[in-house]
């Protein structure tokens, strides 16, 4: 609310960001994951003084370093500009709590990038064992930028003892640090297995591609065998109000209930079995018959199981950007009371700038919409208004928001989804009067076909 | 004293003699060994059938476990379905995996038919695995007709009343045979019992029936090679053996499509329309599942009447010319004449691209 915001129509802002970080993710998790890599493969040439070795890491940091070096880059610069458009307040938070862990990620992302140019320009100009020592180099610098980052992105999720007192460090080493930084590091490795088979089944010779894709199929192993005690671990430190989400409708769950995260979970859970099976039957048993065209669409699969399974953590945390502090439109949790007796659009400085221009009660509504709804829903696309709406009248959507504005969760279902609404008496009935231009047609359908406005109030007609 | 435990090896050793000596495994393992993948550009499609088979399975077993809480009465199916997608665990799971498995299983079984067709495989001497394959192709449809009105929701009720009233205008026995099927002249209490007993007792014999039939062909002639590899030097064919190795990479392609099917699941569980009302008008718009798209749009498209035959019989006599063509290319083709091959394969382009564009053209209209 003190800054000026960015409407994306249809997807909205979230995806932007959200489609940016999951290329991202994908590329990070590779950069560190395919450091470990090389290191390890790297020794393993250097203790047989196998060339054949030799010459595929060449051919794979070639690729590694160009993918990681320059996507990763423009991806990870993409996540600081969509965020600050989309969810300035949020990010300031985080900048401000965080300045001097930002200022490391930097340093030891700045020291990654020198050190796999350094690697990759010196195969064959330095000595063996200098080669293998900036191998390992790049592989400490690229864990220390997990080390640093994965304490603000578990932050989010678990703030701990900093809730108390605002201590960076307890911020940083929260409850679900540990198992979150066992979790990434053993995908980082198995999606650095997966890398490293499509680069294998390029080999040409078939014994030592038969050799390499089998080395490259254990690096799935760790994941598999520590991921699920990891799992528990970090399951068992998060909000239960968070395990209950997931819980509500993890048993019958189907169309049209919170079931989404229950399914997310699922499909999380085949698709990892999935892969166990498919490294095992695949480039594990069969080595000589793993093509090119089996370790793309592996890969795919393999993306696909980290992106959902990120999804799933992000879900995790709604309706929050720091859990229990911060909500995801920006607001103090703590600041809703003094809001709803104050207002809103006087508040913040560039929304009570943007509110002296506004000259009906419907731009009002639509300020209020765009600083408090925004954040994740649309007006006719993504979680669209529009259809969430159904065919209430005004009156319909103005009781409706009387129940988000609400912090009982006894008397509003919806405290563990979305932020409570913060307005006052009249900024509520603005924003009434605003919503009900969006679903004008949906009104007016039902008037035609005689169905009566769906006014039911149930959480479970929420996706 | 410990008695001396027999070792495992001995155990097997001991099985093993035991089956052989009541077992022609010797042949068996032969007929196992004797089957070869041919390599070369097309060799894609050999997967299809792997891909139907295993989607059969997945069927077969959701199938089963949907039959522990489906309730084949007229007042109860509906409350059945909704309580097994609410109430059940994991019950909306296994519907919509049964759903989606079986569009995804019947997608499979057309890309392998006209594949199949397009390779030529049918020709002599694999024509009983073609006309197998056919039946087979029959059957699943049986499947997913019979299959559609189980739920009893208004989409399935209507669908089926439509199905059955285009087949009482085949002339002859369509009436009697859409009168058997509906156990009247509605569809009501009889025909979910028919439907019913169809779906999980009849086709299914009639389905493992032919579908051993159909393996044990393919197992017999081996797998068939299109022409652009039969004319190839011999010290220019590869192929490799179909157990283990083209064994080990079906399983992978199954993999890939049961993530695919659990994919769609779900991001897209199975929804339920509301309770049929076989007193209400039929909803506006109302369509069959997308493989039966496309004879419903040829049919809706022919005109009311072709000089003095009704159009409709017209539409129906002229789309069971073209399955009769299918049963009939084996004989009308069998590799000797290039000009008939060709014919052939006109035919079957014309299927392809008549099907494709009748069905997105209902989709759309």
């Amino acid at each position: 609310m003190n800054y000026p915001l960015w409407v994306v129509p249809h997807i909205g802002g979230t995806w932007v960001i959200g489609i940016i970080s999951i290329i991202h993710v994908f590329i990070s998790h590779f950069a560190v994951g395919g450091g470990i890599f090389l290191a390890f493969a790297e020794e393993l040439a250097y203790k047989k003084n196998d060339d054949r070795i030799y010459d595929f890491l060449k051919q794979h940091s070639r690729f590694f370093v160009l993918l990681t070096t320059v996507a990763g880059a423009i991806t990870g610069v993409g996540i600081w500009f969509s965020v600050s458009l989309v969810s300035p307040d949020g990010l300031a938070s985080l900048i401000q709590s965080f300045t001097l862990a930002w200022a490391e990620e930097y340093l030891f992302f700045v020291a990654e990038l020198a050190t796999a140019f350094a690697y990759y320009y010196t195969w064959d100009r330095i000595s063996k064992t200098e080669h293998l020592f900036l191998a390992r180099l790049y592989m400490i610098f690229s864990i220390f930028t997990l080390v640093i980052i994965n304490g603000i992105l578990t932050f989010m999720l678990t703030p701990g003892k900093w809730m108390v007192n605002h201590y960076w460090l307890d911020g940083v080493f929260n409850p679900t640090y540990f198992p979150s930084l066992g979790i990434r590091i053993l995908i980082m490795l198995a999606i650095a297995g997966m890398y490293a088979l499509v680069t294998s089944s390029r080999i040409k010779e078939p014994r030592f591609r038969a050799f390499m894709v089998r080395y490259c199929a254990k690096w799935l192993l760790p994941v598999f065998i520590l991921g699920p005690i990891f799992m528990v671990w970090f399951l068992t430190q998060i909000p239960q109000a968070s395990i209950d989400t997931i819980f509500t409708g993890i048993q019958t769950s189907g169309v049209g209930n919170f079931s989404v995260l229950a399914r997310a979970l699922y499909l999380s859970m085949v698709l990892s079995g999935t892969i166990l099976l498919f490294a095992y039957f695949g480039p594990y048993l069969n080595p000589k018959a793993f093509t090119f065209r089996i370790a793309i669409m592996f890969m795919v699969c393999g993306l696909a199981v980290t992106g959902t399974t990120e999804w799933m953590r992000e879900m995790l945390r709604k309706p929050y950007v720091i859990y229990g502090y911060l909500y995801s439109n920006g607001i103090h949790k703590d600041d809703v009371q003094t809001i709803s007796s104050q207002g809103f659009l006087n508040k913040g400085k560039w929304a009570s700038a943007l509110a002296q221009h506004a000259n009906s009660e419907e731009e009002r509504g639509e300020l209020i919409f765009r600083y408090q709804c925004l954040a994740c829903h649309t007006a006719d696309g993504y979680r669209s208004m529009k259809k969430l709406l159904g065919a209430r009248d005004e009156e319909a959507i103005e009781n409706f928001l009387q129940i988000l504005r609400k912090t009982d969760p006894k008397s509003n279902n919806y405290t563990g989804i979305m932020p409570t609404l913060a307005v006052n008496d009249a900024e509520l009935k603005s924003l009434a009067k605003y919503l009900s231009t969006i679903n004008v047609e949906e009104r007016h359908h039902a008037e035609q076909v005689g169905a009566k406005p769906d006014v039911k109030e149930n959480a479970s007609t929420v996706q | 004293m410990v008695s001396h435990p027999v070792s495992p090896q001995k155990f097997a050793a001991r099985l093993n003699a035991f089956l052989r000596e009541r077992l022609p495994l010797e042949e068996l393992q032969a007929l196992a060994e004797k089957k070869k993948v041919p390599l070369h550009k097309h060799s894609l499609w050999y997967y299809l059938g792997g891909i139907a088979g295993m989607l059969l399975g997945v069927q077969i077993v959701t199938g089963l476990l949907l039959m522990v809480y489906y309730v084949p009465e007229i007042t109860s199916a509906h409350a059945s379905i909704l309580k097994i997608n609410t109430q059940i665990n994991f019950g909306w799971f296994v519907r919509s995996l049964h759903s989606w498995g079986a569009n995804l299983m019947i997608l499979a079984l057309f890309v392998h038919l006209f594949s199949t067709y397009f390779m030529k495989a049918y020709r002599k001497p694999r024509e009983l695995t073609w006309w197998t394959g056919l039946a087979l192709m029959g059957i699943c449809l049986g499947f997913g007709f019979t299959g559609y009105l189980l739920p009893w929701d208004d989409v399935s009720f209507f669908a089926t009343k439509i199905g059955l009233d285009v087949a009482s205008k085949v002339p002859f026995a369509g009436n009697l045979i859409a009168y058997m099927l509906r156990g009247g002249d509605a569809v009501s209490q009889a025909t979910i019992s028919r439907f019913f007993v169809i779906h999980v007792a009849i086709l299914p014999i009639l389905l493992i029936g032919l579908l051993g039939g159909h393996l044990l062909m393919v197992q017999v002639h081996n797998i068939s090679e299109p022409n652009s590899f039969k004319n190839l030097e011999p010290a220019e064919k590869t192929y490799e053996k179909f157990f283990p190795t083209f064994f080990l990479k079906d399983i992978l392609v199954w993999i890939l499509c049961l993530n695919a099917l659990f994919g769609l699941t779900m991001l897209s569980p199975w929804s339920l329309g509301p309770e049929a009302d076989p007193f209400a008008p039929a909803p506006i718009g109302i369509k069959p599942e997308w493989y039966f798209l496309a004879p419903f749009q040829f049919l809706k498209m022919m005109p009311a009447m072709v000089g003095p035959i009704e159009g409709e019989l017209v539409g129906l006599v002229l789309m069971s010319l073209v399955a009769v063509g299918f049963v009939l290319v084996p004989t009308f083709d069998s590799g000797a004449s290039t000009a008939r091959s060709r014919a052939a394969t006109w035919f079957g382009i014309v299927v392809v691209i008549s099907f494709a564009v009748l069905s997105i053209w209902g989709v759309l209209s």
